[in-house]
């Protein structure tokens, strides 16, 4: 049994997303106490109302998107020994990545049209752009059970490596049939898996939430989808499913578009 | 044993043979994915009627009822000296309706996990079973008359060919015979004996893969190598994604894991299946990846199948059964890649 001299004290910290990292984290419930009861929480917005600015681990979630949140988030990194990004939007910007295709100024433009003056945006980015992170939990939202892993290697102080094979490897493991097989496109085999495959256990296809797999083969679709003389199973697919190339791009950039940041923009910003 | 003479089981006492194992221990055999009608798995059956004798290829082949997908391996309390604790079932059970395919996939792991050191595991679980065989009809990935697996007996206890009422059923050892004396059967006669071989004829003639060089003449090919261009044009659309691998029944590598209990007193060691076509599965300590490259991992894929095993154990470690084909979302399928290599040789010869 492992026991603490002095229990680390916890905080969670938000940045642009949409917070329901945090509430699947609550909806671990008994799990969660379980956890908890090794540390002291000191802030976390979503279930109390004290804060504090002595903490040594910081749960971060959300992109950083704005000036001030780059701030926000160096004296975040100086105050905690641990940081864990939270979450897809935290870990590799998530849905809020689209925007950077496009010059910031045009961003504000089309959502607030000539009253967006005083917007302060940036490129979003993952936190770990802007500062060391030492944790990474991904996905929209994050898998319980990789939380309480991350969690239980943080308190027993091994480092953890977000794993690196595609989710069909644990489609596998839990021998669910291939959403391949019932004639749709799945991107499955350029994500990391660690949610246990759950979107494809209940029929779906992955939409590949967790981010891409290191090495990803992002090219293997259209090669395979405009192939001659495709077996059974995959001419299927692709009858079913007569995408475009540029519709194949469209479903690798929902979570993953690596549009870089406008240049201009970004040295802007470094100075702030 | 003496061979003893084949039975015929007729469809209703079937059925009644069925209840009276599934009384006495489990039985595992294929049925239909719940909501997913037309695709099938091992699982337990609950009733007899689950049992779908006519199922096509599962995802994951029956060698999980032996080395499970995710097993826990021992638990581990974190006190020192820790304490352990090995998890071994040993009750009985019936795996049921096992194509010769698998059959065959479940002799080729008898023989590599019997290599010193044994795994113990693996050979606890087998003594557990009882094994009941059933012919099949190919689907357009099949291809085991290219490999000899299309009549493979080994290992089973029952084997079942499926005929207009009820199977025509060989036994192959006292198990199977002690199991049979719950059922009521007949004598099988001369036209039973037709009807079953004319089953295998037309299962053979079904068959639509083949190689065009025998399966031995690939080990030669593989041996001599040169064959860069074929592995560098399969991997560019391979995604390194393994489950050509995890759904292998011949594949046998694996991967541990441990995990720590929430409230901290202790934890667990685990298993699960692994793949050599993942990138980091030939990944070593120093950070040195001695497989790094896509096209590597595609070729040590066909060399463990076809040349490596095969000089070990002297048969390919493949089974023809087509799942790796049919599981690769990117197509590439293990025949086509065959009879690329076979040209590219005989193009150099
Ligand atoms: S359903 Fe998706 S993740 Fe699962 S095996 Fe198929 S392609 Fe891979
Ligand atoms: S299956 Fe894909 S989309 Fe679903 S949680 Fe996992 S990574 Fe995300
Ligand atoms: S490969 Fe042969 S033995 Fe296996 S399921 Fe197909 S037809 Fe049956
Ligand atoms: S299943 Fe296909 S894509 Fe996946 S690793 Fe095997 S050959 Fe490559
Ligand atoms: S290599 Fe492919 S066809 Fe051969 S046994 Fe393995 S999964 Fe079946």
């Amino acid at each position: 049994m492992i026991h603490f001299k002095k229990k680390p004290r916890v905080a969670f910290f938000d940045f642009a997303c949409c917070e329901g990292c945090q509430l699947s984290v609550l909806e671990m419930e008994e799990k969660l106490l379980d956890l908890l009861s090794h540390v002291e929480v000191v802030e976390w917005r979503e279930v109390m109302s004290e804060k504090s600015d002595e903490y040594d681990i910081a749960f971060c979630e959300g992109s950083i998107t704005r000036k001030r949140d780059v701030e926000r988030i160096q004296s975040i990194r100086e105050r905690a020994e641990t940081l864990v990004s939270l979450g897809a939007c935290a870990s590799i910007s998530c849905h809020n990545a689209l925007k950077n295709r496009w010059p910031m100024k045009e961003v504000v433009e089309m959502v607030y049209g000539d009253s967006g003056g005083h917007i302060d945006t940036i490129p979003a980015r993952p936190v770990s752009d802007v500062v060391p992170v030492d944790y990474q939990i991904r996905g929209c939202p994050v898998s319980l059970p990789e939380f309480e892993t991350v969690f239980k290697h943080i308190l027993t102080g091994q480092s953890y490596d977000p794993p690196n094979q595609p989710v069909c490897v644990e489609c596998k493991l839990n021998d669910t049939l291939c959403v391949y097989e019932k004639g749709m496109v799945c991107l499955g085999p350029v994500t990391r898996c660690g949610c246990n495959a759950v979107c494809t256990a209940y029929g779906d296809a992955c939409q590949g939430c967790r981010g891409l797999i290191d090495e990803a083969n992002t090219e293997a679709p259209a090669r395979v989808l405009f192939r001659e003389d495709l077996h059974p199973i995959m001419a299927e697919v692709a009858r079913k499913n007569p995408l475009t190339r540029k519709e194949i791009l469209a479903k690798f950039t929902v979570y993953n578009d690596t549009s870089e940041p406008d240049e201009e923009e970004e040295s802007s910003d470094d100075n702030a | 044993m003496t061979a003893p003479e084949n039975r015929v089981i007729p469809a209703s006492n079937f059925t009644r043979f069925l209840e009276a194992i599934m009384a006495e221990q489990p039985v595992i055999g294929p049925r239909e994915r719940p909501d997913q009608p037309g695709f099938y798995r091992f699982g337990r059956l609950a009733r007899a009627e689950d049992f779908a004798p006519d199922y096509g290829t599962t995802t994951v082949p029956p060698k999980k009822t032996f080395a499970a997908l995710r097993e826990k391996l021992f638990s581990f309390t974190l006190d020192s000296p820790p304490e352990l604790d090995l998890h071994f079932d040993s009750s009985p059970f019936v795996l049921l309706g096992i194509h010769p395919c698998d059959l065959s996939g479940i002799d080729a792991l008898d023989h590599a996990y019997s290599q010193p050191p044994a795994e113990v595991r693996w050979t606890a679980n087998r003594r557990r079973a009882s094994l009941i065989g059933l012919d099949c009809r190919p689907d357009s990935y099949c291809f085991c008359t290219q490999v000899g697996t299309e009549s493979n007996r080994n290992p089973c206890d029952l084997f079942l060919t499926p005929m207009e009422d009820g199977y025509l059923v060989e036994v192959h050892s006292d198990a199977g015979a002690a199991l049979l004396e719950k059922a009521d059967t007949r004598k099988a006669g001369e036209e039973d004996e037709a009807a079953a071989e004319q089953w295998r004829r037309e299962k053979a003639a079904g068959i639509v893969p083949e190689f065009d060089a025998p399966v031995e003449k690939i080990a030669d090919i593989l041996e001599v190598g040169g064959l860069t261009p074929v592995w560098k044009e399969t991997a560019d659309r391979c995604y390194s994604c393994g489950s050509c691998n995890t759904t292998c029944p011949t594949c046998f590598c694996f991967d541990m894991v441990d995990d720590i209990e929430p409230d901290l007193s202790g934890g667990a060691r685990y298993r699960t299946w692994d793949s050599c076509q993942l990138l980091d599965f030939a990944l070593v300590a120093s950070g040195h990846n001695f497989r790094g490259e896509r096209w590597q991992r595609v070729r040590h894929r066909w060399q463990r199948k076809f040349l490596y095993l095969y000089r070990q154990f002297d048969r390919p470690y493949c089974t023809g059964c087509g799942r790796c084909s049919r599981a690769c979302t990117a197509d590439i399928n293990l025949v086509d890649v065959a009879n690329r290599l076979i040209a590219a040789a005989q193009k150099e010869a």
